[in-house]
């Protein structure tokens, strides 16, 4: 307690400088500054609040002589008083002051004082003469006409934009970039205030013929704030604008969206798909620049977390959103393939953006070796200045769910020989580091592995022990080795696939999953493989009601 | 019903005497009824601000009021100023209490605590009253900044925003008091004309007289209203310009050409007593032989660059504006004389600039030097 009344002291001392300093807030600099500091003075102003309340008028200017001085100087302060609670806040502030019954004319004063105060912030700051007498002839108080009179500004700057926007440098009145960018300062601290929307949309859209900026930088961070806490509501394009000209809105966004994910329980797909869809950035993203930083930003985050499996899944779904999104757009207004996946082979790239959905069932082992062959050109030609070598052509393949996740079964359901392109993509999916003999190696050792989980899927009973010396999975071996993953995946497949699957699971999974890491990844598995199936409509009820099991069991456990 | 009427009665004498240095003798339990009638009489808004019998009734009992207090145009209104008002009745109220300087210690500390309670549950079902005052500050502050870091007068006055409020008021007042009386307009605005500053005045009635016909809606509430029957406040207007011959002439004389000619263009009835006053002008003029020009004879008339300016707005007006303005010159040219030589009737000289203007303009637009159509 001793502690924050200290902090609130020099908190305090700043926060009179501060204002001292930026008086009316009429110059460009004490505007940009207020902008800056209004979250911060908000929070600062709640506290004094707290404290105030608890205290008596004199006791409050024992302690702080000057607060009268320091509330004045904020109520003065139009940026101040038109930010979200802060008026508010301030109000509450100055009751604090009044005394109940005051014993001197020094007390009388201050209740006058702190009334003409009040007044003053309600009572709507009045400007033209000529209009206050007209409306009072009238009959009207400002109550009544103020948010109509905004309405009418608010429509007519709006207007005035678009018609800059339009025009060029036909219109005589052509507003200059000074007035644009002080238009843009005062609008910060109004950007919850609904009314004032249709002019944050119309800055927002509307961008004049200068080269550079003009519109300041506090007003994006501002409207990107609102939009993230869902304080305002714009239109998809005003949104698009706003990440297309300041790009550290955009990669907050992303950010904002990677924070989501963390904190919640990552390991839900639809709920990601959830928090992926209310972010707009799949819409967004249907504008190639804004797909590329975000795409840019997902790379980063695989590179950072060394190709984590819930990564891995977010991507997918965002793909899938991302593709859906693309689907709505106005076909004419679209842009082409190449724009997204500049570095791709067309032909790659049609066959691996097709929805699962869209190819018959019996084709889509066909599809896969496909996909497969192309890939292994691209990754296997070091020639032809393609970019990044295999590590591109991984990061293109991973994003599309529906038919990286569909190998492993496809391997497993086949009866016959495994095909040599299948243990490829399947190797190169899950280490696409490996150099060729390294690969070649895997590929062995997971033809091998099939051979057995054939073997055993004809056989009557089986065990989990069994299971696990087959799939050759030693203790010795590093359990994170993406080899291990990949041969944990077809334990799975196996277990949720074949007849007697279901009988050894739980004996399976208790085996696979000792730690805590490994069980996380399964429980990552089974949520896809539903989700997966759901989409697709592959589902058998039996693995489906044996993999949902699991999976609740699972999470209980964690 | 009747109880209704009567607490809408006793509301508005509150409100009235809020302003005064009567509520010396309030005490706070006195301010804390009055804002629950007002919390009251607002809910009733809410809730029957859409249902037409209700509605009238109490429309009805509001102009019964005015009537008794001699009507709109006096000033500002003492009671409620309209049905909307019904709707922040409280907030009316608070303003007043809080501005006024009479109100003892012990009410005023107690209206503030009424006032701002500070942080709590918010009222999900309506907005509270500190919310209303806090929104009522913020909507100031806006309205603050933009005015001075964004706002431009607009030279199209009918365009510009607050004339446009100005205008979208006085109809949505015109409207009201037509309601209350049948003569109430002429009367209101009248009494308006008498105290208000004449200039903006006369600026507010022609974008008003300008703003667009508003499709019928369903009923509903907004700020400020829209009427059911679009065109009612403006049909005052015009009655009251045409019965009220000097206010007319100021109103021809203090505005810019160009806007004249977009009011006379939509209101017919106003176009033969303007260019009944165009003549008149006109005639006052005599031609200077030495300096070869037309000049008035006393300062307060019309000169000759600003009738030719009118006239020509109004050749550019679409028809039938265009060509009843061009009959009338052509009928006082021949009653003139009918004279083509310059210098001997105004009306020949105004139809050959108008013509020489016409087919200079044309040139400019590389438009074809044909038959113009003045």
């Amino acid at each position: 307690m001793a502690q924050d009344s200290v902090d609130l002291s020099c908190d305090y001392q700043f926060w009179m400088q501060k204002l001292s300093v930026w008086d009316q807030a009429s110059t460009l600099e004490t505007q940009q500054d207020t902008c800056v500091h209004l979250a911060r003075f908000q929070e600062f102003l709640r506290k004094m609040y707290e404290a105030l309340k608890e205290m008596d008028s004199n006791t409050i200017f024992e302690r702080f002589p000057t607060i009268d001085q320091l509330l004045a100087k904020a109520c003065w302060n139009p940026f101040i008083l038109a930010y979200d609670e802060s008026q508010k806040i301030l109000i509450w502030c100055l009751c604090c002051l009044i005394n109940k019954e005051p014993q001197n004319s020094r007390q009388s004063k201050l209740n006058s004082w702190v009334q003409g105060v009040l007044s003053h912030i309600l009572s709507a700051l009045r400007f033209d003469k000529e209009v206050a007498l007209f409306t009072q002839g009238l009959g009207y108080a400002p109550i009544d006409y103020y948010p109509g009179l905004l309405k009418n500004m608010v429509l007519s700057l709006a207007s005035e934009l678009r018609e800059n926007h339009l025009n060029g440098f036909n219109t005589q009145r052509r507003m200059t970039p000074e007035q644009l960018a002080s238009l843009s300062r005062v609008c910060v601290p109004l950007i919850t205030l609904p009314d004032v929307d249709p002019l944050v949309e119309a800055l927002l859209v509307c961008h004049g013929h200068e080269p550079q900026e003009i519109l300041q930088p506090e007003f994006f961070e501002a409207v990107n704030e609102a939009i993230l806490l869902k304080k305002i509501s714009l239109p998809m394009s005003a949104v698009v604008c706003l990440w297309l000209r300041h790009l550290p809105s955009l990669e907050k966004a992303m950010l904002h969206l990677f924070e989501k994910l963390i904190s919640s329980e990552s390991n839900c797909l639809r709920r990601i798909e959830c928090f992926i869809k209310d972010s707009s950035l799949p819409q967004a993203a249907c504008h190639p620049a804004i797909f590329r930083v975000v795409d840019e930003m997902f790379r980063c985050a695989l590179l950072e977390t060394d190709g984590a499996p819930e990564i891995i899944a977010t991507i997918q779904v965002f793909t899938q959103c991302f593709l859906e999104a693309l689907e709505k757009e106005n076909k004419q207004l679209r842009f082409a393939l190449k724009t997204y996946f500049p570095y791709t082979s067309p032909s790659l790239a049609m066959v691996l953006l097709q929805d699962p959905q869209d190819v018959p069932r019996g084709r889509w082992l066909q599809t896969l070796k496909h996909i497969s062959e192309l890939l292994r050109e691209a990754v296997e030609d070091q020639t032809h200045g393609s970019r990044g070598g295999p590590l591109e052509s991984w990061f293109l393949f991973i994003r599309f769910g529906g038919w990286a996740e569909m190998v492993a079964e496809q391997l497993l359901r086949s009866a016959a020989e495994p095909p040599a392109a299948l243990l490829w993509l399947l190797a190169f999916y899950y280490s696409p580091r490996d150099g060729r003999q390294q690969r070649a190696q895997t590929m062995v050792q997971v033809k091998a592995v099939l051979g057995h989980l054939l073997a055993m899927s004809r056989s009557s009973s089986l065990s989990a022990r069994d299971l696990q010396t087959a799939a050759g999975q030693d203790t010795d071996t590093d359990p994170r080795a993406p080899a291990e993953q990949l041969i944990r995946r077809l334990l799975l497949h196996f277990v949720l696939w074949a007849p007697g699957g279901h009988t050894i699971a739980r004996d399976v999974v208790t085996l696979l999953a000792h730690t805590a890491e490994i069980t996380h990844e399964i429980i990552g598995f089974l949520d896809q493989t539903l989700y997966r199936w759901d989409r697709l409509g592959i589902e058998s009820p039996r693995s489906g009601k044996l993999a949902r099991e699991l999976l609740k069991e699972l999470r209980t456990q964690v | 019903m009747e109880s209704l009427l009567q607490h809408l009665d006793r509301f508005s004498e509150l409100l009235a005497v809020s302003r005064t240095a009567h509520v010396r003798t309030w005490d706070p339990v006195t301010v804390r009824r009055a804002l629950q009638w007002a919390r009251y009489l607002r809910h009733i808004h809410r809730r029957f601000g859409r249902h037409g019998p209700i509605r009238t009734a109490l429309e009805r009992r509001l102009h019964n009021q005015w009537r008794q207090e001699g009507g709109f145009g006096r000033g500002p209104v003492p009671g409620l100023a309209n049905f909307q008002a019904l709707g922040h009745g409280d907030v009316l109220l608070s303003l007043r209490l809080l501005e006024n300087q009479a109100l003892g210690d012990a009410a005023r500390h107690h209206l503030v605590q009424q006032l701002f309670p500070g942080p709590g549950v918010p009222d999900a079902d309506e907005e509270t009253l500190q919310e209303s005052l806090a929104r009522l500050a913020r909507c100031g502050s806006a309205v603050h900044m933009l005015r001075f870091n964004g706002y431009r007068k607009n030279l199209n006055l009918q365009e510009d925003s607050l004339m446009k409020t100005q205008a979208e008021l006085l109809l949505e007042r015109l409207q009201e008091v037509g309601k209350a009386e049948a003569e109430g307009p002429s009367r209101f605005l009248s009494r308006l004309w008498e105290r208000l500053p004449q200039n903006n005045f006369l600026k507010v009635i022609a974008v008003a007289l300008l703003q667009p016909p508003l499709s019928p809606r369903p009923q509903e509430e907004s700020e400020p209203s829209i009427h059911k029957t679009p065109g009612e406040g403006s049909q005052a207007l015009v009655h009251w310009l045409l019965g009220n011959s000097e206010v007319f002439a100021a109103f021809c004389r203090a505005l810019p050409a160009g806007l004249l000619t977009l009011v006379t263009s939509r209101h017919p009835a106003l176009s033969p007593v303007y260019l009944g006053l165009l003549t008149d002008w006109g005639q006052r003029l005599h031609y200077d032989l030495q300096k070869g020009i037309w000049v008035g004879t006393e300062s307060q008339d019309v000169p000759w660059e600003e009738l030719h300016n009118r006239f020509q707005s109004l050749c550019q007006a679409p028809p039938p504006l265009k060509d009843k303005v061009l009959t009338a010159l052509e009928t006082c040219k021949a009653q003139d004389g009918d004279f083509e030589v310059p210098g001997l009737s105004i009306w020949t000289d105004l139809l050959l600039a108008l013509r020489s203007g016409a087919f200079r303009k044309r040139q400019v637009l590389g438009l074809s030097p044909g038959l113009s159509s003045v």
